[in-house]
């Protein structure tokens, strides 16, 4: 290996270094990270003024090359690192520290469609970069930069593996149209749709693999992806090799005890029996069993998750090709039991580059097969709510029931609307599905010849996914008594692929015009994207031999295009004034042809007035920057699938078919539709200012922005007898979000051995809702969303006018003198004498006031250790799971059991009480999410191999006044989570 | 060298870029037909006859199924389960909850309003049952606005049952939202307006005119397809509007209800069904009575709608899903006590009950011995030989001498006794002699039979009498003198059962016809003496005796069975005050649908029952015309009226014992009447409208105005409001009065 490394640095040097001059001007020295201390290999090193002479140190970080003259400047310059200029001064030998660039690794950000140096950029980005991901058993994308960029709100999956946390920039922009962000990895626009039988569909990049991510926030940077936009945009790109790396091997390790640190508290047996004994008569009595099962226990276990990753960067640079290879491994078992997913990802980066690296090729191949094993998490919700006191499996294997306890009737018949025994429920139910996804692309970057900077770019790529789920469960059998299919039990196969595919062409002209001090860049282009899904569903009998009771055969296919052209230009004047300008005309065939094409403009404006002569010699402000931006976005992820506009009819399902004589015929059904539907429009004002102080120590932002989305889709009712259905989709109303969003980042130490960074963020925003209704009537209350648990179709929150989206909608709850809640007592807002909907009040908000995201990283000699936490402030949750519980209901009048939440002894509520805004908590929290440190073990069998050892502790505690399990809801009804684990997790790393 | 290789590449690379380019930037790709078979576009839906009988299938679907997917998933309806909002379930809850004849015990959102009369224009019900009708209208309009110029017969015979079916949603918004409705016919487009509001007399017009426009389109009665309207439907739904038109539109009509039911019962072709628990079993298609049936089936037609909701919403409390067809109760609706009242005298039927819960309650601990032998299979105790299912024989004076009644199903039988449940302490008889030996050999019973077990083990002795057992006394129809009315022994239950006659007075138990072994009770707890006292009836009528024997102690219990086969109550366990509208117990249970064929086989499916629901069908004709007469329209007579009222009484008690004299036909019988005939069926709102008892204080039933001795509430309440989020909708309406 040694061997062949050095052959390829010696071929590396010999095409790089030029032609040397006759003088014999000999420098040479060694140049090192000043932070680490660590050799750098392939630093370039020019003579000031004489671009084409220079070299690049070798992999021991030596140089030594011929210089024209000894009073020259030698520039040092790597990427990641400040730009170094030393006057030779006569010497010889020069040793060099290159600082680390720390506020952008690469001093260059990720945006639509090219990459621009970050003190140019005029719009509201964000970078992460490998450096600051965080630490610890992550496995989706999201995760990584959670807590660490202002104004983005993640929260996280629940506790099941691989669940899928939800990200939202800015508060999101819409109602009922999607609120995620779009992604774009490496290129590719990722359908927005979810993949079936994955708990999210951005498992299917390896965080390991991704090398950074841009966070797109405001308008100027959004608006070049148009009517996919409102929600923010977020790009990942992935690891690459790179021209003239040595042959890296890596192999990353990772084990995971995740234990369940937190249970829902019910009432215990004895608890039960004496609330039942006060409060029934005897025949309830009896029903009640002699056990004392915890239910909770008996489905949840700590579980420990493996993951391994092993990856191969480097360059084949005879053939000028760098390279990655990576495969990686995850097995996240979740404390449920029986859930888990196992994932093997593949990915490979190929970065050729052709006729003197004036064809630069991309290509990005991504692969992977996830296991998905879902259990059955309706047990969760079952083990609170099963009687403590039965048994769990009275019985033998064989017996009735396959020996598990089950409600029956008096003739020993399952009842099938009492809860299913929790523990049955996930033995005799399976649940998984297969995912194979491919994501790929092409990408062409062509300098074109005798024009100077003019560059073609041509992306060719593909998002293919391949799914298939299983379920199934046993006949007769204690755990699904309640889908009425219980005598021969049921199978569902379930298959869909999806097929996107993107082409994207753009050519790109840089020009600078040194007598006008102007530089310029145009970017102009044409999209065009194509989503094709088809799916299946297919249920029967779990034994076909059975007589065919439940046969279903569902098919679907559908498919939608999108076509635009967009455009950019980068103006900048004397280096200080930046101007950007971007377009794009966005055309889909998801409205009809008078809807379909939209105009998505924006500019920004951004004044480097640290560039300018009062502050140029200051000491104190290194940096500063003002912004101002202004665009138009579009949603058009409208959640009806892909012809809400158009005139059409369904055919009916074998099940649903109507009796003519001997004959049961297929219905066909006019759809609804709205052929005016067109996206939603989202107006983004937004002005910041960046700054950095002692020469860049101490650096942030502090922004604000103001959104307004207009045309906002909404379901509302339709005038009867109009249209073949009572609600549509209708572009109506406004919805205005307004925030302040302030980050910093101060790297406090920075020695030789020691380094200390600390970087805080936090974010405030509010929402309002400005217009809802065609009609404004004073008596629409607004559309009533948020099912809950209990009783059939009961909404806890509205969309109101002048009140934030979401909020909840209740009863006010008055109370006794000690506190406690008076059942059925509220207070009659209208006077009216009576307590009904009208005095439902609008109170709170699933929405956080405020979001704080506060990190750090400690650095001493090989020890590391860092943490990363977020605070949620005046985030509402309606506690759903103990709303449920009611004394009268405890025992059904079929004959079976409830157990309860213990609020029921605080409430003592005897009858449904859902509506009580005594079930509404402020949920603010501050949770650290993980906390981590690690030992680097050095020069292990030479000196570029490193160990590092680390050890991590995620979801380490949570500080919150939150009666329920955990006040991160999203949606902000909290019923039946999965728990969130507490891991612990140790991690090996080795670095050939 | 790499310079001029690549502009040789150049051309081709940004050539081939463009020309992909340009090949997709074609904007015809945005216009997308669905790819899916599934769905369809107009053009392709409206060509053939066949097409267009798919769509009309749809149209009877709005009233049997809630969407495109069996039994939920892909809802005609937005924002209520999808459940709830089938027509036929939401009109049996509009029709039905308000009224004496059903509670229910769910608390969803808006439903409790129901069982009280407090509903308000953003009820989710009046919400649902609005849109539901008017999603009807929509789908119909399009049909007829695409069928109606067509020139294929077939397709213009559709276009008749396509108005026949609008004609009859219309009508529902007539009498549920009092016909301030919208109006939109196929005139109208599909889209972004606002239709006009119409107002009864327009309403009734337009559904009076299009019934009798299309009444000769249809098919004659009963020739169409099963499942489809014909004209006898139409006939009915003429005959509704017109029996309603004064309520509707302040005029009367009686003269043109006697006209249509007339043509009915004459051209019609119907029959009464011989038993009246036909019309409400898994193949009620075979009802002759039926005139436009909403099919269901198990398989095909499944919903949570439809006779699957009235079916398990029935059943609850101590009921065995089972016995009705199904595999569980929802445990919702029961009757209040004034629609009981319609059937018995209720103060003697409550006795009644408890004195056979008296009975039931007497189980006691006495030292046990047990019969096991080679009957037990055979007479239903269990497996044979097997002393854990054996019966048992109880010391009543814990002195070892052991008595009680053991079924022997056939000749031959051979037994043992044991001491425990087991075979460890067991005697036989070896010689066959009477007294009892230590492990035995088997002891043989020649005949089959009931038999009077008498067992000394202090002497190991043993008896066995056999017995057949019977009733006696002046509350018998025999009195005292004998021969005894005869019990029958139900080996399945292993008790002694009699369903007769009795009249208040006294009687006894006795067996094979002889003093020598009788039972009476001397305390009236229910548990019988051997020679107790006279047991006292009080209740006069048919009444079901059943005789517990077995271990003692020994018990009995009467009931009070009605002679009336409509009344079909589920007493046991349930109370027939409702105090809490929440329990299920409180109210008296409903057996009337029941999941069962004639011959008693299970539908197909345990959850989805093969019921048909009888919309229409011929006993309410015979009621109308009846209630017509009375009411003074001209064309009939009183004497038909009363014939016809009796045909429907003589089926229901299955002789001329209900039959009424022409001085009792009342319109205030006919309402009970209707109600005894047709309750459940959603009538009901409508007829106590009708009758201007709905409101009114003359007639209250519990919980009616939201108090349990019911209570007379506004007359806004006749009709019910448009909901409030369509006054928000089209501002061209006006909310009905007082909402």
């Amino acid at each position: 290996m040694e061997k062949f490394k050095t052959i390829l640095i010696t071929l590396f040097l010999a095409l790089c270094i030029p032609v040397a001059g006759m003088t014999q001007n000999t420098v040479s020295g060694t140049v090192i990270d000043a932070e680490t201390l660590d050799p750098l290999p392939g630093v370039n090193i020019v003579v000031k003024g004489q671009p084409t002479v220079g070299t690049a140190t070798n992999l021991d970080g030596e140089y030594s090359f011929d210089v024209p003259s000894l009073q020259d400047t030698l520039i040092f310059s790597f990427i990641g690192f400040l730009r170094q200029e030393v006057p030779i001064q006569g010497r010889t030998t020069i040793d060099i520290e290159l600082e680390p660039d720390v506020q952008t690794l690469e001093g260059v950000v990720v945006i639509g469609y090219g990459v621009q140096q970050k003190e140019d950029n005029t719009g509201s980005v964000n970078v992460i970069n490998t450096r600051d991901f965080n630490q610890g058993n992550v496995t989706s994308a999201q995760e990584l930069f959670q807590g660490k960029v202002a104004g983005v709100n993640v929260t996280s999956g629940d506790g099941a593996p691989g669940s899928r946390p939800e990200v939202r920039i800015r508060g999101g922009s819409s109602l009922s149209a999607s609120n995620a962000p779009l992604y774009v990895i490496d290129g590719v626009p990722l359908s927005d749709d979810g993949i079936a039988g994955s708990r999210d569909p951005l498992n299917s990049i390896n965080p390991n693999d991704i090398e950074s991510i841009s966070v797109l926030k405001d308008a100027s940077a959004t608006a070049i992806y148009g009517s996919r936009a409102s929600g923010g945009v977020i790009i990942i790109t992935t690891k690459k090799g790179r021209k003239g790396q040595p042959t890296r091997i890596n192999y990353n390790f990772k084990a995971s005890l995740n234990t369940n640190h937190k249970q829902v508290d019910v009432l215990s047996a004895d608890q039960l029996r004496t609330i039942i004994s006060e409060e029934f008569d005897e025949s309830a009595l009896e029903r009640l069993g002699d056990q004392n099962t915890d239910w909770q226990d008996q489905i949840f276990d700590n579980s420990i998750s493996q993951d391994h990753n092993i990856s191969v960067t480097g360059s084949m640079d005879q053939i000028g090709l760098p390279y990655r290879l990576s495969v990686g491994f995850t097995g996240s078992n979740g404390i449920l039991e029986r859930s888990s997913l196992d994932r093997l990802t593949t990915s490979v980066a190929l970065n050729p580059t052709f006729f003197d690296e004036r064809l630069k090729v991309d290509i990005n191949l991504k692969g992977v097969r996830e296991d998905n094993f879902f259990s059955a998490e309706s047990a969760i919700g079952e083990a609170i709510r099963f009687d403590p006191t039965q048994p769990v499996r009275p019985g033998d294997p064989g017996d009735r029931f396959d020996g598990f306890f089950a409600w029956t009737d008096s003739q020993g018949n399952p009842i099938t609307i009492a809860p299913a025994n929790p523990v049955a429920r996930i033995q005799q139910t399976s649940d998984n599905a297969v995912v194979f996804r491919g994501i790929g692309n092409v990408q062409l970057d062509l300098e074109v010849p005798r024009v100077e900077g003019l560059h073609a770019n041509l992306n060719l790529g593909f998002d293919y996914s391949d799914v298939g789920t299983g379920d199934f469960r046993v006949p007769g059998s204690a755990a699904f008594a309640d889908d009425g299919s219980n005598a021969v039990g049921v199978r569902r196969d379930f298959d869909q692929t999806r097929e996107n595919e993107v082409l994207e062409f753009y050519m790109k002209y840089d020009k600078e015009l040194p007598r006008a001090n102007s530089r310029f860049d145009i970017t102009a282009g044409y999209s065009w994207e194509r989503n094709y899904e088809t799916s299946e569903t297919f249920e029967t009998n779990f034994n076909i031999d059975d007589v065919l009771q439940v046969e279903q055969d569902i098919d679907f296919i559908t498919e939608r295009f999108l076509v635009s052209a967009f455009g950019r230009i980068n103006y900048s004047f004397m280096d200080k004034y930046l101007l950007t300008g971007t377009i794009r005309r966005d055309g889909t065939s998801r409205f009809s042809s008078e809807n379909r094409w939209g105009l998505f403009p924006s500019v920004a404006l951004a004044w480097k007035i640290h560039e300018e002569g009062f502050l140029a010699n200051s000491n104190v402000l290194s940096e500063l920057k003002l912004r101002l931006g202004w665009g138009e976005t579009g949603q058009q992820n409208i959640g009806v699938g892909n012809f809400p506009f158009l005139a059409r009819f369904t055919v009916s399902e074998p099940n649903a078919r109507v009796q003519f004589g001997d004959e049961f015929v297929n219905t066909l059904r006019p759809e609804g539709f709205n052929s005016d539907l067109k996206w939603e429009e989202t107006t983004t004002y937004n002005a910041g200012l960046d700054y950095g102080f002692l020469n860049n120590r101490l650096t942030g932002t502090i922004e604000g922005f103001i959104k307004e989305t207009s045309d906002l889709l909404n379901v509302i009712p339709v005038p009867a007898g109009t249209n073949f259905t009572n609600r549509i989709l209708t572009n109506i109303g406004t919805l205005d979000v307004q925030g302040i969003e302030f980050g910093v980042t101060g790297r406090i130490i920075s020695k030789r051995e020691t380094f200390w960074s600390m970087s805080f963020n936090t974010t405030w925003t509010r929402d309002r809702i400005s217009k809802l209704t065609n009609v404004q009537s004073p008596d629409f209350v607004g559309v009533e969303v948020g099912g809950i648990s209990g009783g059939v179709g009961n909404t806890i929150q509205v969309h109101s006018v002048d009140f934030p989206r979401n909020s909840f909608f209740v009863l006010e709850q008055v109370y006794d003198a000690d506190g406690n809640p008076l059942e059925g007592v509220y207070v009659d807002q209208n006077g009216d004498g009576i307590i009904n909907d009208s005095d439902r009040i609008r109170f709170q908000s699933p929405q956080a006031d405020v979001l704080v995201g506060v990190s750090s990283r400690f650095e001493y000699k090989n020890w590391d250790a860092s943490f990363s936490g977020r605070a949620s402030v005046g985030n509402y949750v309606y506690n759903n799971t103990d709303s449920q519980f009611f004394i009268n209901e405890l025992v059904s009048p079929l004959g079976f059991i409830f157990n309860s939440t213990t609020d029921i002894l605080d409430t003592r509520f005897r009858n449904a009480q859902f509506f009580s805004d005594t079930f509404v908590e402020n949920a603010s929290f501050f949770r650290m999410d993980n906390i981590n440190v690690g030992y680097t073990f050095e020069n292990l069998l030479n000196t570029e191999s490193t160990v590092r050892l680390s050890a991590t502790v995620e979801n380490a505690f949570i500080i919150t006044n939150y009666s329920g399990l955990d006040p991160e809801v999203f949606g902000g009804i909290d019923n039946n989570l999965f728990p969130r684990p507490r891991t612990f997790i140790l991690g090996l790393n080795f670095n050939l | 060298m790499y310079n001029r290789k690549l502009k040789t590449w150049t051309i081709p690379l940004i050539g081939l870029g463009l020309m992909i380019a340009a090949l997709v930037s074609c904007t015809d790709s945005l216009d997308v037909t669905p790819p899916d078979e599934d769905v369809l576009t107009s053009a392709q839906v409206f060509d053939t006859p066949a097409d267009f009988r798919q769509v009309l299938a749809k149209l009877y679907a709005g009233l049997s199924l809630t969407g495109q997917q069996g039994p939920a998933g892909d809802p005609d309806i937005q924002g209520i389960d999808e459940g709830f909002s089938n027509y036929i379930r939401q009109l049996w809850v509009s029709q039905q909850l308000p009224t004496d004849e059903a509670v229910v015990a769910w608390n969803d959102p808006g439903l409790p309003e129901f069982n009280t009369l407090e509903w308000s224009s953003s009820n989710d019900f009046v919400l649902g049952m609005y849109s539901r009708i008017f999603f009807q209208i929509s789908l119909t309009n399009e049909f007829i606005r695409n069928a109606k110029d067509r020139p294929e017969e077939e397709i213009q015979a559709f276009n008749a049952e396509a108005r026949f079916l609008r004609a009859l949603s219309y009508w529902h918004a007539l009498d549920l939202y009092g016909g301030n409705v919208p109006f939109v016919t196929e005139e109208d487009g599909v889209g972004a307006f606002l239709p006009e509001q119409t107002n009864p007399s327009d309403l009734f017009n337009f559904i009076e005119s299009e019934l009798l426009e299309i009444e000769n389109s249809l098919p004659a009665p009963r020739q169409n397809q099963y499942g489809r309207a014909d004209r006898g439907a139409a006939w009915m739904l003429l005959t509704k509007l017109y029996l309603n038109a004064e309520v509707y539109t302040g005029e009367q009509r009686y003269t043109d209800a006697i006209t249509f039911a007339s043509k009915i019962i004459d051209e019609g072709g119907y029959q009464l069904d011989e038993e009246y628990e036909y019309l409400f079993l898994a193949d009620n298609h075979l009802s002759e009575g039926i005139i436009f049936p909403v099919p269901f089936d198990g398989l095909n037609t499944r919903t949570f709608g439809g006779t699957t909701f009235i079916t398990h919403a029935a059943i609850g409390g101590d009921m065995n899903a089972a016995d009705l067809g199904v595999d569980v109760g929802w445990a919702g609706h029961r009757v209040t006590k004034e629609f009981v009242n319609n059937f018995v005298n209720i103060e003697l039927l409550a006795k009644s009950q408890t004195q056979s819960f008296a009975a039931a309650n007497a189980a006691q601990d006495y030292p046990e011995i047990f019969v096991t032998g080679s009957f037990q299979e055979e007479s239903n105790y269990g497996s044979n030989w097997t002393p854990e299912d054996a019966p048992a024989l109880a010391s009543v004076n814990s002195d070892d001498v052991y008595e009680g009644y053991v079924y022997f199903g056939s000749e031959n039988t051979e037994f043992k006794f044991t001491d425990e449940r087991s075979f460890d302490v067991n005697w036989g008889d070896n010689d066959a002699d009477g007294t009892l030996d230590p492990d035995g050999a088997n002891i043989v019973a020649a005949e089959p039979g009931y038999y009077l077990f008498d067992v000394n083990l202090n002497e190991l002795t043993y008896t066995l009498t056999k017995t057949e057992w019977g009733v006696i006394g002046d509350a018998t129809i025999g009195g005292w003198e004998p021969p005894d009315q005869d019990m029958e022994y139900d080996a399945e239950g292993k008790v002694w059962t009699i369903i007769t006659e009795l009249s208040t007075g006294e009687m006894k138990f006795r067996a094979n016809d002889d003093w020598l072994i009788n039972f009476g009770d001397s305390d009236g707890d229910g548990v019988l003496e051997l020679d107790g006292g006279n047991i006292a009836i009080s209740e006069a009528g048919q009444t079901l005796i059943t005789l517990e024997l077995g271990t003692p102690p020994y018990t009995f219990s009467t009931e009070r069975t009605s002679v009336d086969s409509r009344e079909m109550f589920f007493t046991e366990g349930q109370t027939l005050e409702i105090e809490d509208l929440r329990q299920f117990t409180q109210g008296y249970a409903v057996t009337k649908w029941k999941n069962l064929t004639r011959s008693g086989q299970q539908g197909k499916d345990p959850t989805f029952p093969d019921i048909d629901f009888p919309m229409f069908r011929l006993a309410d004709a015979y009621l109308m015309y009846a209630e017509a007469v009375l009411r003074g329209g001209q064309g009939g007579d009183t004497g038909t009226a009363l014939q016809l009222v009796n045909l429907v009484r003589e089926r229901a008690f299955g002789d001329t014992s209900g039959n009424i004299e022409a001085g009792e036909l009342t319109l205030d019988f006919i309402l009970d009447e209707r109600a005894r005939e047709l309750y459940w069926e959603a009538h009901r709102r409508t007829d106590l409208v009708r009758y201007g008892l709905f409101t009114s204080d003359d007639f209250v039933w519990a919980w009616k105005g939201g108090v349990q001795e019911g209570t007379g509430i506004n007359d806004i309440l006749n009709i019910y409001p448009i909901p409030s989020s369509e006054i928000n909708s089209n501002p061209n309406l006006v909310q009905n009065p007082g909402y």
